[in-house]
């Protein structure tokens, strides 16, 4: 439990930093193109709650799996892993794109970007959190 | 792995999740996203990209697919569909990022909340009822004739 919080915090912190980084800062001028598609800046302030419940959610849910059925493999279980939800991010973002007038490069920089994000997100978890037969031994 | 049993429950995933998407998203909450038409692409221009649509959900289908097969090598509907929530948990998540940064209303946000928990959750219960790989302890040996019978 105290390994699952530890790796979760780490997890959170990362992921956090990450979509400030590359959604505040990097990809700002891409987003500015499509101003009907955004919230204002104040508005999104004051939803920032739900992003960061949301990110806690998508950490929260990823240990779950990792712990649940890839815990023994370490790093590599955890990137494994990363690179499969990352997949499964690509595919929301597709189907979001297609019904959705958002940039083709924002969606090409995201995809991108998420697998790094999730590739890290992943060897982090895989680092910290061990199941107790792998610590026994 | 069983290749066919994985293309046969990787197929079925598809259809499901597909399918669902269709009626849920966009059939049901067809007036709730009509509430900001400024976030969607015209018909035509939906149409223009319904073959990315498509892909998506073939990518969305695999990777579940891949993740039962890997995280529950015996198969079975139960453990998948825990899987299938989980996995619904962290698309649950990313709405909720949507929401924030996206001008889309409450009635939304829960509809695609409740859509995902479903949708993956049945969806992962299809794959590991389909995807059942033999034992790893039974072995198949060709019998030949007995000697000395």
């Amino acid at each position: 439990m105290k390994r699952f919080i530890l790796a979760f915090i780490a997890a959170y912190i990362f992921i956090f930093l990450w979509g400030w980084l590359l959604n505040g800062v990097l990809l700002k001028d891409i987003y500015a193109q499509t101003p009907n598609l955004w919230r204002s800046q104040s508005e999104m302030m004051s939803l920032f709650h739900w992003i960061i419940i949301g990110q806690a959610l998508i950490v929260f849910a990823f240990i779950m799996i990792y712990a649940s059925g890839f815990a023994g493999g370490g790093v590599i279980a955890g990137i494994q892993l990363g690179v499969l939800v990352e997949i499964a991010a690509i595919g929301m973002r597709m189907g979001f794109y297609a019904v959705q007038p958002i940039p083709g490069k924002l969606i090409l920089y995201g995809s991108v970007s998420g697998i790094i994000e999730m590739i890290i997100v992943g060897a982090i978890v895989g680092a910290i959190y061990k199941p107790l037969a792998a610590r026994a031994s | 792995m069983n290749w066919k049993k994985f293309f046969i429950a990787f197929i079925a995933a598809f259809g499901f999740i597909f399918l669902f998407g269709f009626l849920w998203y966009g059939k049901l909450m067809h007036a709730a996203h009509q509430e900001v038409p400024t976030l969607w692409r015209t018909e035509a221009d939906f149409g223009n990209h319904f073959s990315t649509l498509v892909f998506g959900h073939i990518v969305m289908a695999l990777f579940l697919t891949l993740l039962c097969t890997r995280f529950v090598p015996a198969g079975g509907a139960g453990p998948c569909a825990m899987l299938g929530l989980l996995v619904a948990l962290i698309y649950a998540g990313a709405d909720m990022i949507t929401f924030a940064v996206q001008p889309l209303t409450t009635k939304i946000l829960w509809g695609w909340i409740v859509g995902d928990l479903i949708q993956f959750t049945i969806a992962g219960a299809i794959i590991g009822a389909l995807y059942k790989a033999a034992p790893a302890h039974v072995t198949f040996v060709k019998e030949g004739p007995r000697q000395g019978v």
